[in-house]
């Protein structure tokens, strides 16, 4: 039943958003603001929608970088993101991954081979990021679903406010310090186990863990 | 049907960009075939996309987006075709076998023992510290009883096999560590080929078999 109401919310919320003007109010009224403006990119190479995409994400993929130890690089990370968007912008779809979650995989997948690219000692490659990271949606044998997918990045932000800090504290670590669970806790100077039951409450809690899980 | 799955303490760490090559290619194999933990993946990325979007953000210089338009602009038409190309399809079915450039049955493997063949390729994951090697237990043949002295991760590429702890068949992901000792046993049908990546090397338990173990030098 809550699961219900938030979808009327949600549908509520997204139609203020919507182009009225397209016609089909219902499909529309599914995509954020940001995925139409990340649609109006790939189709149509519009600037002013990639600046407003820039805008807003720009100034968090850079804190995202400084985060993650690459002072010095954070602003060819943006650089490289935002290169990135704009050439692949054409493959996005919108029922695949909301646009905030397929930035977030090209900013990862960037910060990863900025990395690989620094720490390398050889010249070979012996394998492309993408091939062990994948965007999400470019997998061509996956299957168009994904209302679930949708609605499970609103349920995620509508659920994360309400987590206690320390649990955050942890995710936070692991998601923008590229710390695993194991240096999370040595710095943290709490158990392994301690990290662990704090992202399993928390995951628990934004439903990332499914209910047949036997993880 | 996978029946055993990466944590997903794992997971996280996958969406999250911290593992490893060798461990990441151990997941990105099992998410290929896995809807289940796909989903999880999905749902990981966008927990990631909410993290990023709640933590401070900070400025970026005035120009950066004219420079990043100026990049766009010069960039050749050629340049943009390379990147619009459907990727060169092989015939190799994961990134796996693209990596070997082979099928994993057709790999120069070594004999250890009368069932046991096995393939270092930690030279192909550089700049870690992690052994990864492909081990084949011929169908119904059984490994050495052995324990691991740190951590082991395993994915079955193909065929099953059967130890202490159950049946582990294609795409399912094995941690075994030090309090686990097990003496796996290939199913009858194909040969087993699994995947590992080996924190430590793995010991065996029995007499004699230090000269066997593939992973003493």
């Amino acid at each position: 039943m809550a699961e219900t109401a938030a979808v009327q919310n949600v549908i509520t919320k997204e139609r203020s958003v919507s182009n009225p003007t397209r016609g089909n109010a219902r499909a529309e009224g599914r995509k954020d603001p940001w995925s139409q403006l990340l649609e109006r990119v790939g189709r149509h190479q519009d600037r002013s929608a990639y600046r407003e995409l820039f805008e807003h994400f720009g100034p968090q993929i850079k804190y995202y970088a400084l985060a993650n130890g690459l002072s010095s690089h954070a602003e060819e990370l943006v650089q490289e993101v935002f290169v990135s968007i704009w050439r692949r912008s054409s493959t996005y779809d919108w029922r695949k991954a909301a646009a905030s979650t397929w930035i977030f995989t090209i900013a990862r997948n960037q910060r990863i081979d900025m990395l690989r690219k620094m720490r390398r000692t050889s010249r070979e490659t012996p394998v492309e990021t993408e091939e062990l990271w994948q965007i999400p949606g470019e997998n061509e044998n996956e299957p168009v679903t994904s209302l679930h997918r949708l609605m499970s990045e609103r349920r995620v932000r509508d659920s994360l406010r309400h987590l206690p800090e320390d649990q955050i504290t942890v995710i936070a670590k692991v998601y923008m310090e590229d710390k695993s669970h194991q240096s999370v806790a040595d710095e943290l100077g709490i158990p392994l186990g301690t990290v662990k039951s704090r992202v399993r409450l928390a995951l628990n809690k934004l439903k990332v863990i499914l209910q047949d899980s036997s993880a | 049907m996978t029946q055993h799955h990466p944590d997903t303490h794992t997971l996280m760490e996958y969406s999250a960009g911290n593992l490893s090559e060798p461990y990441a290619l151990c997941i990105r194999l099992h998410l290929d075939q896995c809807a289940h933990c796909r989903s999880q993946v999905d749902t990981l990325d966008s927990l990631g996309a909410v993290m990023m979007e709640s933590q401070p953000s900070a400025d970026v210089n005035d120009d950066m987006f004219e420079r990043i338009l100026g990049r766009i602009d010069t960039e050749t038409a050629t340049d943009l075709e390379v990147h619009t190309e459907p990727k060169v399809r092989t015939a190799y079915s994961n990134a796996l076998e693209r990596m070997l450039e082979s099928d994993i049955n057709d790999l120069p493997w070594k004999r250890q023992l009368a069932d046991v063949s096995v393939m270092d390729i930690t030279h192909l994951f550089p700049d870690q510290h992690d052994r990864v090697v492909l081990q084949k237990l011929t169908a119904g043949g059984k490994a050495l009883e052995h324990t691991h002295r740190g951590r082991e991760t395993t994915l079955v590429l193909q065929g099953a096999f059967a130890d202490n702890n159950g049946v582990f068949g294609q795409w399912d992901f094995v941690t075994l560590d030090n309090h686990d000792t097990h003496k796996p046993v290939a199913l009858e049908g194909d040969d087993c080929i699994t995947l590992s990546v080996l924190t430590a090397p793995l010991k065996l338990t029995g007499t004699f078999s230090r000269v066997l173990n593939p992973f003493i030098r």
